[in-house]
């Protein structure tokens, strides 16, 4: 085959697969913008007629079409409970990955197998227990609960990527450190702790995102407005009669959006961090 | 006693630094997976508390061995999974070799490839129902605009297109996983072994065949591993998009469990269901896992 | 100022007992060189003396205080790492303040210590450069002048040269050398190659398998290996050393070869002793092309298997009691393999050693 013909079918397959990827997501961005009437009409208007902001409006509660899902409450439940538990599994997660990347102790793999199996148990199977136990505790539908659990499930993951992180800076940079006259701890707050500064910030952006985008667990612990995170409350609009289709898509892309920035900005240390830790054992 | 304490004496500092991940995962994952464990063998219904100290022995799971609905489940998990994963693995590989073989804006291309990892399964889940409906959806406006059809095509109705249509979503969610892993792998690929296998009169699918798969195997199974930790998110996706219905054609083990503990309220039953689906979980990422570390050793110290 | 002394020091990881009570006392400004093959617990010693290993029995001074329990900060040393352990998120004058910064130094304070180390070293350019654009070489001595900085009371280089390629090892030995005619201070180093060892050191301690096997100054553990484990590991090349037994106050060789047992052992060895004899290239030397020397020579014809020429002198192996050999032939020509060429060995410069204990007779 010529060069030139191999060169394009390449180009066009990538295309194709890209389209792909893309499409549905970009669909449902430009529906965001739609009205539920253009949406809904037959056969289907594929060139947008009118482009409105209307449906971002109705969601967050202004302009003249209410709907009853309080996306803003939502919204700020789902910030609340994400930042909260990415910082405590942050500050757990990376203790722990220390302590695993600099000092040998008995057990220490057989630990680090069963910190990472607790991440196998699926959400559905997990929300059983936690949801009879938290109901008697009387933090079943709190984002305290939800916060909780959400550190707890991110802390494996936290270890596992900061352990690598704080494997790829050498130990003679610490021993260094000490012999300058650092403390133990100084020693790790001054080289340490800034060299795996990024990697850091990667691994507590992907417990960010699991937590911002977790569904199976906060759909049974969560009820109400006070705690109902994004992802539970779109199920909202389903449980409607009629589906408020440019309503649902509206949200999405408030669900969508920092998970989209936050990606951007860490994905090379994020293929890093799992190549890394997973391949130089 | 003195063995014990003299062990932790001497490890002071690590065992302390790891006590509170522990001391998390003891309090939020495995004090309510034993609880869950005892649930299981008790007729323990949330509607009645007291039924948690009704003792009914295997009872649970000899209904569930008997139960055909549990039975389908189970089997539909099992081949989703199977299609799911294969397909993935696939896909992915081809998706970072066609990649690696762009240069001209491949940043881009690398950067549109993991948008699929950052969106929530729910999301996922939304936008192919959204996509697959019947009515509305992406799919059949295109089909009739196209006149290639003149029905709605029951997507998420009809047995075979909602498996299809679930499948679809979850490859499309976890394929980037695999062809991100991989094609990191294929940058961390030194040249010379290829450059010797080729002046040693290999063909490209030679090389491919038996210097790059090799070289990528440790790659693909860390995907796995990583994918495998997770096969439950399907649960979001299915349960935004069908419900595991309709008529339980898409019910997957982890929709029947939700059903059987929330809307049927038998936990004890429910219970008995999920540590099915625990050790399935298991299961997975143990088998890929152990993969991994032969792939490791048997490359040796690269 | 201080001296560093250890005295019955010790190492344990859990049972295993790597570093077996050690006795050592290096004098203040001394230069002190420990070597050995990889495995013989040098770099554990020196890591206990910077407190970066707990030292599980004995004790260690430096000056007039035990250190034992004392964490690395507060012993005043410094110490240079095989791989510089640079901070790679500093600069280079960052680097070599950091130590005061960290003890709390005026800014002024700091950089006059900085342009000084700068200004010993020659970093004069590069001060704002990062590790990462610096070269081997540079790196090597900003570790350097991050040690010297603080002005320490004890030295440490843990193998800082291995990491550098052969010319430029030669360049640094020399500087660390010149630096330690500069400023004077108790250096502790530690280094696999014995021709590091024999270059810098006021003394070198030898050691193998976690035991001191010898200390002495260069020359004296060349001349004088306590055994047959020295006598190959110091110099290059390594001692030859034969197996065989006494006959007459002569050793016999398994190929039935016998040399007269140097002068002052005449008489004193019983026959039948299992020995091993051993003589360095240096004093076997081809008839016509040794060095001016007097004393007990004796000859030997050897055939020749191959010649190394190195210029001023050629390496000739041959085979003796079925060993390979090494000569040494000054002001060379060219020898043809298989010719047979009569060599002087210099029998006072032969050492015998005990075939089981390895042990050198002559101490």
């Amino acid at each position: 085959m010529p060069t030139r013909t191999k060169t394009v079918l390449i180009w066009l397959l990538t295309f194709t697969v890209m389209l792909i990827i893309c499409m549905p997501g970009l669909w449902i961005i430009l529906s965001a913008f739609r009205t539920n009437g253009e949406i809904l009409t037959k056969p289907a208007i594929w060139i947008p007629q009118n482009l409105t902001l209307d449906n971002f409006r109705a969601i967050f509660g202004f302009g003249e079409n209410v709907i009853g899902v309080p996306v803003s409450s939502y919204f700020r439940n789902s910030l609340v409970i994400s930042v909260t538990s990415t910082f405590l599994a942050l500050l757990i997660g990376m203790t722990g990955g220390y302590a695993f990347a600099r000092y040998q102790f008995p057990g220490k793999s057989s630990t680090f197998l069963w910190l990472m199996l607790s991440r196998t148990v699926p959400g559905i199977a997990l929300s059983l227990p936690i949801f009879i136990i938290w109901s008697r505790l009387g933090i079943i539908d709190t984002k305290f609960g939800v916060i909780l659990v959400y550190t707890a499930i991110n802390v494996p993951f936290t270890v596992w990527l900061t352990e690598g992180f704080f494997r790829q800076v050498p130990n003679d940079l610490n021993e260094a450190a000490q012999i300058d006259g650092c403390t133990r701890w100084q020693a790790f707050w001054k080289i340490e702790f800034p060299l795996a500064k990024s990697g850091i910030a990667s691994a507590g952006i992907f417990a960010f995102l699991t937590s911002w985008n977790e569904y199976a667990l906060a759909s049974q612990l969560t009820r109400s407005t006070d705690s109902k995170t994004l992802p539970v409350g779109l199920m909202d609009f389903t449980a409607q009669f009629t589906i408020d289709w440019a309503g649902m898509c509206a949200m999405a892309v408030i669900i969508i959006i920092p998970a989209l920035i936050l990606t951007f900005l860490v994905q090379k240390h994020l293929i890093a961090g799992l190549t890394f830790g997973g391949v130089k054992g | 006693m003195s063995k014990f304490s003299r062990a932790i004496r001497d490890h002071a500092v690590p065992l302390a630094l790891i006590a509170p991940s522990i001391l998390v995962i003891l309090v939020v994952v495995l004090l309510p997976l034993m609880f869950s464990f005892y649930t299981s063998f008790t007729n323990y219904r949330l509607i009645r508390p007291d039924t948690l100290w009704d003792w009914i022995g295997l009872r649970n799971y000899q209904r569930l061995l008997a139960d055909w609905d549990f039975w389908v489940a189970f089997g539909r998990t099992i081949l989703f999974l199977t299609v799911a994963l294969n397909l993935e693995l696939l896909f992915g590989l081809g998706l970072a070799l066609l990649v690696n073989k762009i240069t001209w804006g491949q940043r881009t291309l690398r950067t549109i490839m993991m948008f699929p990892m950052m969106f929530s399964p729910i999301l996922v889940g939304f936008q192919f129902k959204y996509v697959f409906n019947d009515t509305i959806g992406l799919v059949n406006n295109a089909l009739q605009s196209l006149g290639l059809t003149e029905f709605a095509i029951p997507f998420l109705v009809d047995r075979w297109l909602a498996f299809f249509s679930i499948s679809f979503a979850e490859i499309w969610m976890s394929t980037s996983i695999f062809a991100i892993l991989i094609l990191a792998g294929l940058f961390a690929m030194p040249k010379d072994p290829i450059e010797a296998a080729r002046v040693d009169g290999c063909s490209n699918w030679q090389v491919f065949r038996h210097i790059t798969l090799p070289f990528l195997m440790p790659f693909i199974f860390i995907a796995m591993t990583i994918r495998s930790l997770d096969v439950a998110r399907a649960y979001d996706v299915v349960d935004v998009m069908t419900g595991g219905g309709p008529a339980q054609r898409t019910e997957l083990l982890w929709t029947l469990i939700a059903r059987t503990a929330y809307d049927d309220a038998r936990m004890g039953r429910a219970n008995a269901m999920a540590y099915a689906s625990i050790l399935l979980s298991i299961f997975f990422t143990w088998y890929f896992f152990r993969k991994l570390m032969d792939a490791r050793k048997h490359l040796g110290a690269f | 100022m201080a001296e560093v002394k250890l005295t019955n020091v010790v190492k344990r990881y859990g049972s295993v007992e790597v570093v077996h009570g050690i006795d050592l006392e290096i004098a203040h400004n001394e230069f002190v060189v420990l070597v050995g093959p990889s495995g013989c617990g040098k770099s554990t010693t020196l890591r206990m003396i910077a407190g970066l290993e707990e030292i599980s029995d004995g004790e260690i001074k430096i000056g007039e205080t035990v250190v034992n329990n004392l964490p690395p900060r507060k012993r005043n040393i410094s110490m240079v790492f095989q791989n510089y352990a640079l901070y790679p998120h500093m600069t280079v004058s960052e680097n070599l303040g950091f130590s005061l910064k960290i003890a709390g130094k005026s800014g002024a304070e700091i950089s006059a210590a900085v342009a000084n180390a700068a200004e010993i070293l020659g970093l004069g350019d590069l001060l704002e450069r990062t590790p990462a654009e610096l070269s081997g070489g540079q790196r090597q001595r900003v570790a350097m002048g991050r040690a010297i900085v603080r002005h320490p009371d004890v030295f440490l280089f843990d193998e800082p040269l291995s990491n550098l390629d052969a010319k430029l090892r030669t360049q640094m030995r020399v500087e660390i050398k010149k630096l330690h005619q500069k400023i004077k201070t108790t250096i502790v180093y530690v280094t696999h190659d014995q021709v590091e060892a024999m270059t810098l050191a006021d003394r070198i301690v030898i050691m193998k398998d976690g035991h001191i096997v010898q200390v002495g100054t260069p020359l004296d553990v060349f001349e004088r290996p306590v055994d047959t484990f020295v006598a190959a590991f110091i110099g290059s090349p390594p001692m030859n050393l034969i197996n065989g037994h006494i006959e007459a106050d002569h050793v016999v060789f398994s190929d039935g070869n016998r040399l007269p047992v140097p002068p002052d052992f005449t008489g004193k060895l019983a026959d039948g002793r299992q020995v091993v004899f051993g003589f360095r290239a240096d004093v076997l030397m081809p008839k016509g092309h040794t060095l001016a020397e007097s004393g007990v020579v004796t000859d030997l014809d050897l055939k020749i298997d191959f010649a190394e020429p190195l210029g001023s002198e050629s390496i000739l192996l041959s085979t003796l009691g079925g060993k390979e050999i090494q000569a040494r032939m000054h002001n060379p020509r060219p020898v043809n393999e298989g010719e047979v060429l009569t060599c002087e060995l210099h029998l006072e410069k032969c050492h015998i050693f005990d075939a089981s204990s390895t042990k050198n007779l002559r101490e």
